[in-house]
C-alpha cells in the first residue's frame, strides 16, 4: 500500500526532525521531574553543597504534616467544584446557542482567546473586579458591611478563585462542546421529536450522551487544570492567604520550597502531587473513557 | 410470512386544505394546496429536487410549521400540534438511527418516552424484529449494521407504536441499486401488512410507479398531477408529468392546426381535427411502432442496445425522435425508418403544457 516515495528517504531525518522538540520535552520537563523524584529521597541544602540520602523521610515528614493535609483537602474541593462549573457552564450555554446561533470562524476564534491569557493578567484582572471596595461586589458592602471581605474571609476568597478560574475555562470548553453538539445530525433531534421526545428528554437521551467524548475531553482538561494552572490565580489575588485558606497544593508547593527553602520537602509534595495528577487521569480513561462511544 | 402481524394500524386519512409554505415573504415554496389522501392509501410524492415535496412531507410530520391552511389527519386539525400528538411515524432519508443506542433501544426508544413498561416493550420489540428479520441484531449498535439493515430499524422504530400514518422521506436512496429493488418489495409488503396510510417522498420514477396506490407529481410546489400510475403514465396532465414519468422521456412535437387539419412542423397533415393555433405533441418512444409501410418517416442517427430493449435515435421534423424497440423485435436495416404513430397513443397539449382531450383523427396527407 505504502509506496517509498511516501516515506522518509533518509532514515535519520525523521529522528532530526522530532529532536528540536524532544530536547524541549527532556530539558524542562524529564530533566525537573526527576530532579524532583532525586530530591525527594535527599535532603538538600538550600543554597547547595551537600545533600543527604534520606529514604522515606521526607515523605513521612510530609504526611505527617497537618498543613499538607489541609492543603490537599482545599485542592480536592478547588479541583471539584471549579471543574464542574467549569464544564457545566459551557454545557448549558452551548445548548443554549446550539439552538440559535451560528458560529462563524471568526467568532470561534475569538471565544477561545482567553485561553490565551496568561493566567496572572487574569488574576491580576479579578483582584480588581472582586476587591472590595472599588470591585463589582463593593455595592454589597454598603448595604451589609464586611459581607463580601475576600482580604479576610477565607470562603470569599476562595469563591473568588473559583470564579476567575471557571471564567477563563468556559469559552474554551464552549467551543469544544459546541462543536460536538453541532456535529449530530439534526434529523437525530427531528426521529426524537417523532418518537415523542420533548427538548429535555432530547438533552438527556441523545444530546449528552452524542457528545460524551467533548464531554470527556473537557473534564479530563479541567482536573489536570485545575489542580497545576491555579498558581497563577493564588499568586496574584490571594497570594494563598488569608489565613492559608486559598494555599492549594500547588501553591503550598512553591512557598515551602521558595520562600521556606524546604527543597524536599517541596520537591516530595511535587512527586506527590504528579503521582496523583497521573493516578487521576488515568482512572478517568479507566473508569469514564472506556464507557464513551465514539461511534457517530 | 408470520401467521400473525404484530403490527396492525388504525389508519387514518389526510387531508390538507390551502397549505401553504413560504420561508420568506417574498418567495413562496408552496402555493395554496388541496389535496386528500384517503385511509390506508400509499402515496407516493414524486418530484425533481427542490419541487416542496420534503418541505410537505416535514409540514404533515409536524417539523415545519405551515406558512397558511389547514391540515387534518383522522378528520383532526393537527397543524398546530407538536410532531409527537399528531400520531404519525416517519422513517428519514439517511436513516437517523441514535447512534449510542443498541438495535433494540433505537426500536423501543419511542415506547419507553411514552413510559411503556420494560417487560411489554422488549415484548413488542422482538415482534417488530422478527417481522423485520433484525432478531438477531437486536444487541447490535447501528454503526455495526449494513444499510439495508439500518434501513429496517429505522422502519422498525417508525412502526413499532402502530403509527395511523407512516411518512417516508427517499428512504431508499442511500442504498445501492439491487437493495434498494429488495427494500422497495419489503416495503410494499409491508404496507399490505401493516395498512397505514403512507406518504414516500421520492424523485425516482420506479419507485413511484412500483410503490404507489396514487402518485402526487410537484413542480416547483405546485401540484402537476395526483392519481393512479396507470393514468399518470397513459393520461399525462401535463407536459411535466409526460416527461417526468417513462425513461426515455416521450417525444414532443410542436404541431399546429389551421381549423380543419393539424400539421407537424414540417408541414405535412396528419390528422383532422377543429384545433387552431399552436400545439405539442407527445407519443412516448415505446408506443412508436416500426411499419414499412408507415406514413412516417424519419433517418436513423444512432442505435442503443440495452439488451432489453434498444433506443433508436431517429431525426424527424427538426427534432430527435426517441423509439424504444422491445428485445427480439426486428432491427431496421437501413437508415430510412418508416414510422406509424397509433392514435390512442398520441397526447395532445397547448403551448404552456396542460393537456387537451382534443378529437382529432390520424389522416396522413402531403
Amino acid at each position: 500500500m505504502t509506496s517509498d516515495s511516501a516515506r522518509f528517504g533518509h532514515r535519520w531525518l525523521p529522528i532530526l526532525l522530532v529532536l528540536p522538540l524532544m530536547i524541549l520535552i527532556l530539558l524542562f520537563f524529564y530533566a525537573p521531574v526527576i530532579q524532583a523524584f532525586y530530591w525527594s529521597f535527599f535532603l538538600e541544602q538550600p543554597f547547595g553543597g551537600g545533600s543527604q540520602f534520606v529514604g522515606f523521610d521526607n515523605f513521612s515528614r510530609v504526611l505527617a504534616d497537618p498543613e499538607f493535609w489541609r492543603a490537599t483537602w482545599r485542592t480536592l474541593i478547588f479541583m471539584v467544584t471549579a471543574s464542574a462549573l467549569a464544564v457545566v457552564l459551557p454545557l448549558v450555554l452551548a445548548i443554549a446557542a446550539d439552538r440559535q446561533i451560528r458560529l462563524s470562524p471568526v467568532a470561534r476564534n475569538v471565544l477561545v482567546w482567553p485561553k490565551g491569557v496568561a493566567g496572572a493578567s487574569i488574576g491580576v484582572v479579578f483582584a480588581f473586579i472582586f476587591n472590595p471596595f472599588v470591585g463589582i461586589l463593593a455595592p454589597l458592602n454598603n448595604w451589609f458591611p464586611g459581607l463580601w471581605a475576600p482580604g479576610l474571609d477565607g470562603v470569599d476568597a476562595f469563591i473568588t478563585l473559583i470564579v476567575a478560574h471557571v471564567w477563563s475555562g468556559i469559552p474554551f470548553n464552549f467551543v469544544i462542546l459546541l462543536a460536538g453538539l453541532r456535529a449530530v445530525p439534526h434529523t437525530l433531534y427531528q426521529a426524537a421529536a417523532l418518537d415523542g421526545a420533548g427538548p429535555w428528554r432530547r438533552i438527556r437521551d441523545l444530546q449528552l450522551p452524542l457528545i460524551a467524548p467533548q464531554l470527556f475531553l473537557t473534564l479530563v482538561l479541567e482536573f489536570t487544570e485545575s489542580i497545576t494552572s491555579v498558581f497563577a490565580l493564588i499568586d496574584t489575588i490571594t497570594k494563598g492567604g488569608p489565613g492559608g485558606a486559598t494555599t492549594l497544593l500547588v501553591y503550598k508547593i512553591y512557598a515551602d520550597g521558595f520562600r521556606g527553602y524546604d527543597l524536599s520537602g517541596a520537591s516530595t509534595q511535587t512527586v506527590m502531587l504528579m503521582i496523583f495528577v497521573v493516578l487521576l487521569a488515568g482512572c478517568q480513561f479507566a473508569f469514564l473513557g472506556r464507557r464513551i462511544n465514539y461511534e457517530r | 410470512m408470520n401467521a400473525i402481524d404484530p403490527i396492525h394500524a388504525e389508519a387514518q386519512g389526510i387531508r390538507l386544505s390551502g397549505v401553504t409554505k413560504s420561508y420568506d415573504a417574498k418567495a413562496v415554496t408552496i402555493p395554496p394546496m388541496d389535496i386528500e389522501m384517503r385511509a390506508g392509501e400509499f402515496t407516493v410524492i414524486l418530484g425533481p429536487s427542490g419541487c416542496g415535496k420534503s418541505t410537505l412531507l416535514q409540514m404533515i410530520a409536524g417539523l415545519e410549521r405551515v406558512t397558511g391552511g389547514t391540515i387534518s389527519i383522522g378528520g383532526r386539525e393537527v397543524q398546530d400540534l407538536e410532531p409527537k400528538e399528531r400520531g404519525l411515524a416517519m422513517v428519514f432519508q439517511n436513516y437517523a438511527l441514535y447512534p449510542h443506542m443498541t438495535v433494540a433501544q433505537n426500536i423501543g426508544y419511542s415506547l419507553r418516552v411514552a413510559g411503556i413498561q420494560r417487560a411489554e416493550r422488549d415484548a413488542r420489540v422482538k415482534a417488530v424484529a422478527r417481522m423485520l428479520g433484525l432478531a438477531d441484531f437486536l444487541h447490535r449498535k447501528p454503526g455495526q449494521l449494513s444499510g439495508g439493515q439500518r434501513q429496517r430499524v429505522a422502519i422498525g422504530r417508525a412502526i413499532i407504536r402502530e403509527p395511523g400514518v407512516l411518512l417516508f422521506d427517499e428512504p431508499l436512496s442511500n442504498l445501492d441499486a439491487q437493495l434498494r429493488q429488495d427494500m422497495r418489495l419489503e416495503l410494499a409488503e409491508l404496507h399490505h401488512r401493516i395498512g397505514a396510510t403512507s406518504i414516500f417522498v421520492t424523485h425516482d420514477q420506479v419507485e413511484a410507479m412500483t410503490l404507489a396506490d396514487r402518485i402526487l407529481i410537484l413542480n416547483k410546489g405546485r401540484v402537476e398531477q395526483f392519481d393512479t400510475p396507470k393514468t399518470i403514465y397513459s393520461r399525462p396532465a401535463s407536459i411535466f408529468v409526460a416527461k417526468f414519468i417513462g425513461a426515455p422521456p416521450m417525444n414532443i412535437l410542436p404541431v399546429s392546426g389551421d381549423g380543419r387539419a393539424l400539421r407537424f412542423g414540417n408541414g405535412k397533415v396528419f390528422a383532422a381535427s377543429p384545433l387552431k393555433g399552436e400545439f405539442l405533441l407527445g407519443i412516448r418512444p415505446e408506443s412508436i411502432v416500426l411499419d414499412r409501410h408507415g406514413p412516417i418517416r424519419a433517418q436513423l442517427r444512432h442505435r442503443e442496445d440495452l439488451g432489453s430493449h434498444m433506443i433508436l435515435t431517429a431525426a424527424f421534423d427538426l427534432v430527435d425522435l426517441r423509439i424504444a424497440l422491445p428485445f427480439g423485435s426486428a432491427e431496421p436495416q437501413q437508415s430510412d425508418l418508416h414510422l406509424h404513430f397509433p392514435r390512442e397513443c398520441l397526447h395532445l397539449f397547448d403551448v404552456e403544457g396542460r393537456r387537451i382531450e382534443a378529437d382529432f383523427h390520424l389522416e396522413y396527407a402531403n
